[in-house]
């Protein structure tokens, strides 16, 4: 019992870092500000000796992340492989991954073929800021773009030194920042914002209910509070009383502050801006006390995987829609994803994700192909064409883009509204679906492209948030 | 104004016996998880951080053999298991967890084989770290085993209710209530047997307890096994709906149950099997019970203010008596 006071004060500290770490929030680090490198060199060399590369009599100019020997160009992925969204965003990079072998496989583009490059930051700020420094170094070891990067506080974190080195970022984070040229000026926000989304699921709830009540859940940080702001605009724009304004209150491993404040509030809707575990915590407890109410969240509160094998499956298909930026799997536009994937992935289960991936896909290579058409792959011009006007066209995944330097013209306004059906619930792998079974997420596609009213004209003064510092 | 009044009370007593059973439901999962730490400690005196990994690893194993219908490590079917899209019943499910903690119980011994029993000697310290390094050795298995969904339980009363006048007492509550006081019992009755009095020995003095006979090398095995098997019936509890992951294991709030259970033991004493019992409780209901009626203040609290109020506890405990509220005060000779 003698060494018992030192093991006493080591459970203390550790019960205190574990607190520190338990607390959920999204603390993004003002780490990334001026961290990285000097980079006001990377202008276009195209007349160096070994930048250029002849291609079909014409010569590219290059710089980072791309072996103009070889004709390959490397693409980074900073993604959360291991962290809260694991689940969704290892689904979303194999989908980038079958991308890329498809395209490659076809022959590239004028000879030209992509390398992927993928790095894990488990969603920890810190790590995530080490991955874009070795992604964004100045020599072929670096990338040429970023085609995904995870999350609202690790994009914040980088946005300053990604303009510095003119890198695009395609986030996996759909915040209202990123379409702002003052913040995001090389973060191609892909689709709509949480803020949007928001906007457009509150609109679509309260046409569900009569007299609409609503509830708002949001999580600290970028994500829930961009999630939280839109469902206030919608709130304010159609006349709905909000009952519970939880915006940032979802912290901490116990909930039952929020639970006991949701389910005396009198709501019938319910907007989350949630991690699927908080939603799945809150929600089960929420339907075990007897509240009963719409519910809807921004991506991804929702996951499929999660909630699906959860023992509030028949629940979720009774009171939750879920918000979307895309088709889901095995819906019409996404029969070149299904083709493809399983033909390269049998093994692999059926996802939703993959469109993500594959949408991703489609971005880059349009600012790739678009890049060697110019003569110019400098990171530089990657960056000029991407703000030029150049449109990108999904093919019915979602819904087109171009990147102007015009916050309310780079907004894309639709959505998705998915029905959650857990009896069509049936994940199984590619290679064992048929036409008679297909395989579903059990996510029904109720709108598609959805435009509510107060979405379509909205002005926005700029993002829904203020990025945090 | 009358019915008014009266339906108000009924929904405070309501929410009030809600709020209750959810925190002995809570305090039940602490008390094992808690027992689990409380076992070792008391066998090896070493504290075990790798008690969250472990926890949700024997969590994996109930999916693995009640869902998958596979064994865990092995490429052979469990023959016990419910066909394709059966739920077991009551009966199979329970001996399904009883399975599991002899699984547990094993990868316990083997822990304590290959990582533990070589530091024998070596400071304590040293000792507690290489559970850390357990911790981190083992949670690749369990992320890979549930990264990409959430894996079921099977448990057979899913999130089924009961209805106490208005209010809903789920059915997974009451079974973790009564794990915890099987398991409590089962523990107390233990330590009273010969071979817990050894166990209590070695934990005095290893040397003395060697000398009178007492293998501790055994009690060591012993003390591992159990202290595993404990933690992955708190994983399997824990993973009940309503409890958070809903009747799954979660790798998003899985991993952070030790942790939770940290206050526990330090309120209730770090070698005391009736402190667990009591600080399991204790915490659970200042958790729940301030979750609940301070939530109109949630704004002034701050997010997640319940989540700390264990540590608050903790750190008064440990103000006014180091060694928790049952633990043996350290002797020191001056």
């Amino acid at each position: 019992m003698k060494r018992m006071r030192w093991l006493i004060a080591l459970v203390a500290v550790f019960s205190l870092f574990a607190a520190a770490c338990g607390s959920d929030g999204d603390s993004s680090s003002d780490g990334g500000g001026d961290g990285g490198d000097t980079t006001d060199d990377t202008s276009s060399s195209g007349d160096d000796g070994d930048d250029g590369a002849m291609e079909e009599g014409g010569e590219v100019a290059t710089d980072f992340g791309v072996d103009a020997e070889n004709k390959v160009i490397r693409v980074g992925v900073n993604g959360d492989l291991t962290g809260p969204f694991a689940a969704l965003v290892n689904e979303i990079v194999t989908g980038q991954e079958v991308y890329w072998e498809v395209f490659n496989e076809n022959g590239g583009y004028k000879g030209w073929t992509v390398e992927m490059e993928t790095l894990d930051s488990g969603y920890a700020t810190d790590v995530g800021i080490q991955n874009y420094e070795t992604l964004a170094q100045e020599s072929e070891e670096g990338v040429l773009m970023i085609t995904e990067n995870t999350g609202s506080p690790i994009t914040a974190a980088i946005a300053e030194d990604a303009a510095d080195d003119n890198m695009l970022v395609i986030p996996l984070s759909w915040a209202s920042l990123w379409p702002d040229p003052e913040f995001g000026a090389t973060i191609l926000e892909k689709q709509a914002t949480y803020c949007v989304e928001s906007i457009n699921g509150v609109e679509w709830l309260s046409t569900q209910v009569d007299d609409p009540k609503l509830a708002i859940l949001g999580r600290p940080g970028e994500y829930g509070e961009d999630g939280s702001a839109g469902a206030k605009i919608a709130a304010e724009e159609l006349g709905i009383e909000i009952v519970y304004d939880g915006t940032g209150a979802v912290a901490g491993d116990d909930r039952t502050g929020v639970i006991a404040e949701l389910t005396g509030s009198g709501a019938n809707i319910v907007w989350t801006t949630l991690t699927p575990g908080e939603l799945l915590d809150i929600f089960g407890n929420a339907v075990s006390q007897g509240f009963e109410a719409t519910w809807s969240g921004n991506t991804p509160s929702f996951s499929y995987p999660v909630m699906m094998p959860s023992d509030f499956a028949a629940e979720f298909d009774k009171y939750y829609f879920q918000s979307a930026f895309n088709a889901p799997w095995g819906a019409p536009g996404t029969e070149v994803i299904v083709e493809e994937m399983t033909a390269r992935r049998p093994d692999l289960n059926i996802s939703d994700g993959y469109t993500v991936g594959w949408i991703e896909g489609i971005m880059a290579e349009t600012l790739i192909t678009a890049a060697i058409d110019a003569g110019d792959m400098t990171r530089e011009n990657m960056v000029a064409l991407a703000t030029s006007g150049l449109e990108v066209d999904f093919m019915g995944l979602s819904a087109p883009q171009s990147w102007p330097n015009d916050y309310n013209d780079a907004l894309v306004r639709s959505t998705w509204i998915f029905d959650v059906d857990a009896e069509a619930f049936n994940i199984i792998p590619m290679g064992e679906a048929t036409p008679e079974n297909p395989g579903s997420s059990g996510l029904i596609p109720l709108e598609q492209d959805y435009i509510g009213t107060v979405a379509a004209d909205y002005v926005f003064d700029g993002p829904c948030i203020e990025p945090s510092s | 104004m009358e019915d008014l009044l009266l339906l108000a009370q009924a929904s405070a007593s309501t929410t009030f016996i809600q709020t209750l059973i959810k925190a002995l439901a809570l305090g039940s999962v602490y008390i094992m998880m808690g027992l689990g730490f409380v076992i070792i400690f008391k066998g090896t005196q070493v504290l075990n951080f790798a008690a969250s990994a472990l926890s949700m690893a024997g969590a994996m194993f109930m999916s693995i053999l009640i869902a998958d219908g596979g064994i865990p490590f092995l490429p052979f079917d469990n023959p016990l298991a419910p066909g394709d899209g059966e739920t077991a019943g009551i009966p199979l499910w329970l001996l399904t967890i009883a399975i599991t903690m002899v699984l547990a119980a094993l990868f316990g011994l083997v822990i304590e084989r290959l990582a533990i029993r070589p530091m024998i000697g070596q400071p304590l310290f040293a000792m507690a770290v290489i559970t850390l390094g357990v911790e981190i050795a083992i949670r690749p298995f369990n992320i890979d085993a549930t990264a990409l969904e959430g894996r079921s339980l099977g448990v057979p009363w899913g999130a089924e209710s009961w209805s106490l006048g208005d209010a809903l007492v789920p059915k997974s509550y009451v079974a973790a209530i009564i794990m915890a006081l099987i398991a409590g019992a089962i523990v107390i009755v233990f330590y009273r047997s010969r071979f817990g009095v050894a166990m209590r020995a070695v934990a005095f003095d290893q040397e003395a307890a060697m000398a009178q006979g007492i293998n501790v090398a055994r009690v060591f095995q012993i003390a591992w096994a159990l202290g595993v098997a404990l933690a992955a019936l708190a994983g399997i509890a824990y993973g009940m709906a309503p409890f958070p992951p809903g009747g799954s294991v979660s790798q998003e709030i899985h991993p952070v149950l030790a942790f939770r259970v940290l206050p526990v033991i330090v309120l209730g004493g770090l070698d005391s099997v009736l402190g667990v019992l009591f600080g399991g409780f204790a915490i659970a209901l200042a958790e729940v019970f301030a979750g609940q009626y301070l939530s109109q203040y949630g704004s002034t609290l701050g997010p997640g203010y319940s989540t700390i109020v264990p540590y608050v506890v903790m750190l008064i405990v440990l103000v006014v008596r180091p060694f928790g509220l049952f633990g043996t005060p350290e002797i020191r000779r001056v």
